[in-house]
């Protein structure tokens, strides 16, 4: 039995080990290929006048999406914002989605808003839209605002925007998400650069808004969050955008657009159905759906990613917030695998599913899972007396140490490229971060996944809980 | 074999290295190499942040004195005001300029940027005279030095450079590059050689074998519809012949620019092309040239088109405003399936509505819910699209 139980040991400990190696080699390798990546950017992006492109008659229109909850408190300075951006031919959709204070009478008592009779089709099924709204101010002529019934989700809210989108591309945001005023020159760069793929979405790096400063809705200082929570979230978003997603790019294997800034192919989103609004992961469950399609229908498409930063966002500050987001997002991690598995190491997904959803799988869905189970067995090692210490702290050092140099060197490339923040005290205070993440912020990450998962397996019902927004303020 | 000494507090290190297990020898390599990656990532951004600590340094010292010299030399040159002297022979006073650390390469650089600069915002003979400078003060030598250069990066610099400058440079050393396989000095070969060519200035269409990126195109428009004393070729000669079908939609565009009405026999021909999506392209010219002789034909092929070249025939046939179809859009609102192409077509009629009060005013009195709501949605000033 002893015998049984040592073998069952060293297969496992091998396992972990085989899968340990391989994800590390993935981030050394993600590390090598985002380099590449940011650096083919910054070299063209000196060659590429965004000001020939603001002032030309050829720019391809775009649609702005917002939709808005209970946003009473920022909604002017955000729509404000928005209409300051910087670009010849666009529109703005904001969708009230059947909030219950003010927000509808705030942007129409402002923006001099009117109902119109407007030629609503739904080419994606959502709750019912009451009215749409024009102002009868020339100078909010972009702005067109839809009230619809609350359908429980950002999704139906950005569908019914869709449905009345008058361009061919559309950018997602928050209404909430302050937008550097280039954005949408920088968005639809990579699809009019591109040769021979059809580019069906692109997406640039987020930022932490919490420390930085604004004033009437325009970011005017970058700085690291003061608080812990938020600063550790600016750590997970570097790395996240500037090499992960950068790395993956380079490959064309981007597995998600965020739900924060997102510019979208419209004719390849509807035809794929739209987002889903029963998700919990609506934005990276929109991509896998639209590369799906494309796959299906043998359209030769890319993904890609801008490793500027073009939007900030308010992060938790608080733990009960922060639970309720990763719960959210592991439950529709969870649900995106369980829906579209037959993608899973299918060679008709090509990169696809042999590439993105293998190491989805892998390496986000079970990766809390194996760590999970790997501190359990410790523990009983351990109580058995089973633990050779010095080599078990050695193992950890190295994780730990590799931990650091990755994220070390995720912000290496976003400071060698674009030298956010003004002073060195905030980039040693951001460099610091790291060595307090993999022992503070990490397990909040893997227990908040496990319950999401568990969420996800009960099938609990979960309510769509308002972030709970401090604003964004001028610097007093 | 090699035996290497080790040192002896390294010797505990080195024994459980050797006697270790493989996993633990590997972690142990890695980290060493995740520590050293660590402090040289740290240093990298350290030096990158003093570099441009430094730089800006530079540049904020370098900047003012540099603009005051060129106002005082070369804006308030006296000799911009005599009309009998020719610009180009003025001889500047370069000795203020020699105050500049020119023997180093980046502040030359500087100083062509902000010559660059200058001239951008500034037009006839101040324009001149800035040139002038740049040539006096030979920083034209260090721009061809970059020409000749392997880098893509410094040949796209001086294609830059040469071409703000007004500088003329030899058709067969640009023309090669207006094919390069690197997309950005492509890209800066085809500007300078639209910008610079003395003979034909559009030549590199014949020739081009990649595509005009949508990018490019932004870029090549901006450049030949700023460019003064260009010579406008007909573009039907690219819309007849070009085998690029990028270069024949670009072509396209201009006409429209320019409303080149010679070239309206080539695109009604173009419409004859496989190619769906240039197809579209050639009607969508057509309906913003207005050319009412065409709309006969566009009426014609319309049901044997795709959805995507229906809606540019109706647009078209809005934009024409002939009068002379008001019964086939009457016919596409009320008949047609597609929500685009109603819609459509009811735009077309509010554009026709010279012509087609009556009829629309018959088809507000007797149209269903969804078409009601189309008809007054596109009859509505306050909604664009």
């Amino acid at each position: 039995m002893s015998g049984i139980l040592e073998t069952l040991g060293r297969i496992y400990e091998s396992t972990l080990f085989v899968y340990g190696m391989v994800l590390l080699l993935v981030y050394a390798m993600l590390a090598l290929l985002s380099m590449l990546a940011v650096r083919r950017y910054a070299k063209r992006d000196n060659y590429h006048q965004l000001d020939i492109l603001s002032s030309s008659p050829l720019a391809p229109g775009i649609t702005i999406l917002a939709p808005a909850f209970n946003e009473g408190l920022t909604i002017i300075s955000n729509v404000r914002s928005l209409l300051t951006l910087n670009y010849p031919r666009f529109e703005i959709v904001l969708i009230n989605d059947g909030s219950t204070d003010d927000t509808m009478q705030q942007l129409i008592e402002e923006f001099k808003m009117v109902t119109v009779d407007f030629a609503y089709n739904e080419k994606i099924r959502t709750q019912p839209v009451r009215k749409i709204y024009k102002s009868t101010d020339p100078a909010y002529s972009s702005l067109l605002v839809i009230d619809k019934i609350n359908g429980k989700s950002k999704a139906d809210a950005t569908n019914a925007g869709i449905n009345v989108a008058s361009f061919n591309y559309f950018v997602c945001t928050d209404v909430d998400c302050i937008l550097d005023k280039n954005t949408l020159l920088e968005l639809i760069k990579p699809v009019m650069q591109e040769a021979h793929k059809r580019v069906i979405a692109v997406g640039a790096t987020l930022r932490i808004a919490n420390s930085c400063e604004f004033d009437e809705g325009v970011m005017t200082r970058m700085r690291p969050p003061k608080q812990l929570l938020p600063r550790f979230q600016e750590v997970e978003y570097i790395r996240s955008f500037v090499l992960g997603k950068m790395g993956w790019s380079y490959i064309n294997c981007v597995p998600n657009v965020s739900g924060g800034l997102g510019l979208f192919d419209k004719e390849i989103a509807i035809r794929s159905g739209g987002y889903d609004h029963s998700s919990f992961g609506e934005d990276m469950e929109l991509l896998t759906r639209m590369c799906r399609y494309a796959h299906d229908n043998h359209v030769n498409y890319s993904v890609r990613y801008i490793p500027k930063s073009l939007c900030w966002t308010e992060a938790p500050s608080t733990l009960k917030i922060f639970n309720r987001q990763r719960t959210r997002w592991a439950r529709g991690l969870a649900q995106l695998m369980h829906a579209h598995f037959n993608m899973f190491l299918n060679p008709r997904y090509g990169k696809m599913g042999m590439i993105i959803f293998p190491f989805n799988f892998f390496f986000e869905l079970l990766a809390p899972i194996i760590e999970f189970t790997g501190i359990i067995v410790y523990i009983v090692l351990a109580v058995m007396g089973k633990i050779n210490w010095p080599y078990a702290l050695l193992l950890l050092l190295f994780v730990y140490t590799y931990a650091i140099m990755i994220t070390t060197i995720s912000i290496l490339w976003d400071q060698l490229t674009f030298r956010y923040y003004k002073t060195w005290k905030e980039v040693v205070y951001l460099c610091m971060t790291p060595f307090m993440e993999f022992l503070f912020y990490h397990p909040l990450i893997v227990i908040y996944a496990l319950r999401g998962y568990y969420y996800f397996l009960t099938g609990k019902k979960s309510a769509w809980g308002n972030m709970q927004r401090q604003g964004f303020g001028k610097k007093k | 074999m090699l035996d290497i000494q080790v040192p002896d507090f390294l010797e505990p290190v080195v024994n459980t290295f050797r006697y270790a297990p493989l996993a633990i020898q590997v972690a142990m390599v890695f980290i060493i190499i995740a520590s050293l990656g660590t402090l040289l990532a740290y240093y990298s951004i350290l030096r990158s942040r003093y570099r441009g600590y430094q730089r800006d340094k530079k540049l904020a010292f370098l900047h003012p004195k540099i603009d005051n010299l060129i106002i005082e030399e070369v804006l308030t040159n006296p000799t911009l005001l005599k009309d009998d002297v020719p610009v180009a022979h003025v001889q500047l006073n370069l000795e203020p300029f020699q105050e500049l650390p020119l023997h180093k390469k980046w502040a030359r650089e500087v100083l062509t940027e902000r010559i660059i600069h200058f001239r951008r915002n500034v037009r006839g003979n101040m324009g001149e005279l800035l040139r002038n400078l740049y040539l006096q003060l030979e920083l034209d030598k260090d721009t061809m030095k970059k020409m000749r250069s392997g880098h893509w990066e410094k040949k796209v610099q001086a294609l830059v450079e040469f071409t703000s400058m007004d500088m003329s440079i030899a058709d067969v050393t640009i023309l090669p590059l207006t094919n390069s396989r690197n997309r950005e000095l492509r890209a800066a070969a085809r500007h300078a050689y639209i910008k610079l060519s003395k003979n034909e200035p559009f030549k590199f269409f014949d020739v081009v074998t990649e595509p005009l990126l949508m990018w490019d195109q932004v870029e090549l428009f901006r450049i030949i519809t700023t460019t003064q004393n260009i010579a406008i070729p007909n573009f039907a000669r690219w819309i007849t012949y070009s085998a690029n079908k990028s270069v024949v939609s670009f072509c396209l565009k201009l006409v429209v620019h320019y409303n080149q009405l010679p070239a309206v026999p080539a695109i009604v021909k173009l419409l004859e092309t496989k190619d769906h999506y240039l197809r579209a392209d050639a009607i969508n010219c057509l309906g913003k040239l207005r050319v009412p002789d065409a709309e006969d034909k566009l009426i014609v092929m319309y049901s044997s088109q795709p959805l995507h070249c229906q809606i540019e025939i109706l647009k078209a046939v809005g934009r024409i405003s002939s009068g002379r179809h008001v019964d086939f859009l009457k016919q596409e609102f009320l008949h047609s399936t597609d929500f685009d192409l109603r819609k459509n077509a009811a735009k077309s009629l509010v554009k026709n509505e010279w012509t087609a009060k009556q009829v629309l005013e018959e088809l507000l009195a007797t149209a269903n819910a969804e078409n009601l709501r189309i008809l007054k949605h596109c009859m509505n000033p306050l909604i664009k699209y």
